[in-house]
């Protein structure tokens, strides 16, 4: 007699396997676009120091999404990379939040400060999912994602304290950033049998209400406005930009230039 | 204890990230000490120092030159041959 049973594979009806694909997607695009839209500031952030970590911070986004389209490719039997470099820009499934250019310094601290209570907010719920490659993945990258939480906190506090430019700049920035804020939270088409199998453990629209939670007060005790409270709209996750298409075609262009290339 | 180097930084806080990133972004470190004036700052969270993932990309090794190198010079020493016996003839 075995004293172990094998671990059966977790196993998922088609809409269900479809909803988890559409999560993951989510979830990786994100982390990708943001990735690369912070890459843009290599070697002209505004300090030697901070050009290192908005990098380096950038880079590790990038690290985050290749795990996550990993765990993809082991759902929908697909290569990473072809789902990483392969879509065309209409395909790809990010919130509305990252469809924008990295913008001044400003911009690209007001949204990643969103951005990464949103993410940590998810996270944190990830980490329960049913579906355990995905909660082993969310607390490893917690890890590391507290970190980018830390020094994105630090400088909305320097910038909304700054002097000169910086606090009209970052008021500017969170007036175009709020409204968009909450499509992090876009719900899912199948979100509904992701919630039947445990493989989210709350809903999108209760994670979005957690995350106002957590940044309301943040924003307040910097004098800041209040993030917009309404449900982010249905296209929150397909609606695309010029900006993006851009981003898409220098992200792309290397895989492009010869496909079914060995990396 | 090692002296890693020096970054600027407007005070301890940034320093201190500055130097996470400088001095422990590949890993290299276990703990950094940051050093302004008067205060000693320690920085020894795991998380910080050695993250979980897979840092090779960060790395420039990846990239092997050498191959490339050598076939440009076989390249352009084969051109010049070919010059040369063209001129002879």
């Amino acid at each position: 007699m075995a004293l172990t049973e094998p671990i059966p594979p977790l196993t998922l009806d088609t809409p269900t396997r479809e909803a988890l694909a559409e999560l993951l997607l989510s979830l990786a695009d994100d982390e990708f676009v943001i990735g690369f839209w912070d890459s843009e500031w290599t070697g002209i952030a505004p300090m030697l120091e901070e050009d290192v970590a908005t990098s380096s911070i950038a880079q590790d986004e990038i690290g985050h999404a290749r795990a996550l389209y990993e765990l993809l490719a082991d759902v929908t039997h697909d290569d990473a990379d072809q789902i990483a470099f392969g879509r065309a820009a209409g395909d790809y499934r990010h919130a509305a939040l990252l469809n924008h250019a990295r913008g001044d310094w400003a911009f690209t601290v007001a949204r990643r400060f969103l951005y990464e209570h949103a993410d940590a907010v998810r996270l944190e719920a990830l980490a329960h999912s049913s579906h355990e490659p995905l909660a082993g993945l969310a607390t490893k990258m917690r890890r590391e994602e507290s970190y980018h939480l830390m020094h994105w906190d630090l400088w909305m506090r320097r910038l909304a304290d700054g002097s000169g430019e910086a606090r009209p700049r970052l008021e500017a920035a969170l007036a175009r950033c709020l409204p968009e804020a909450g499509t992090v939270f876009t719900p899912l088409v199948g979100e509904d049998r992701l919630l039947n199998a445990g493989i989210l453990t709350d809903s999108l629209e209760t994670l979005r209400s957690r995350w106002l939670e957590r940044v309301t007060p943040l924003l307040a005790e910097l004098g800041l406005g209040a993030p917009n409270a309404d449900a982010p709209h249905p296209e929150g996750r397909t609606r695309r930009t010029e900006d993006f298409t851009w981003l898409h075609s220098e992200f792309t262009m290397v895989a492009r230039s010869e496909e079914g290339a060995l990396w | 204890m090692t002296h890693s180097g020096n970054v600027n930084a407007p005070d301890e806080e940034l320093a201190m990230h500055y130097a996470r990133e400088f001095y422990g972004r590949r890993q290299e470190s276990n703990r950094l000490w940051v050093v302004p004036r008067d205060a000693i700052a320690e920085l020894d969270d795991p998380d910080l120092l050695k993250p979980p993932f897979d840092r090779s990309f960060k790395k420039p090794g990846g990239y092997i030159i050498k191959h490339k190198l050598e076939a440009a010079k076989a390249r352009a020493g084969s051109e010049a041959q070919a010059g040369a016996s063209k001129e002879t003839a």
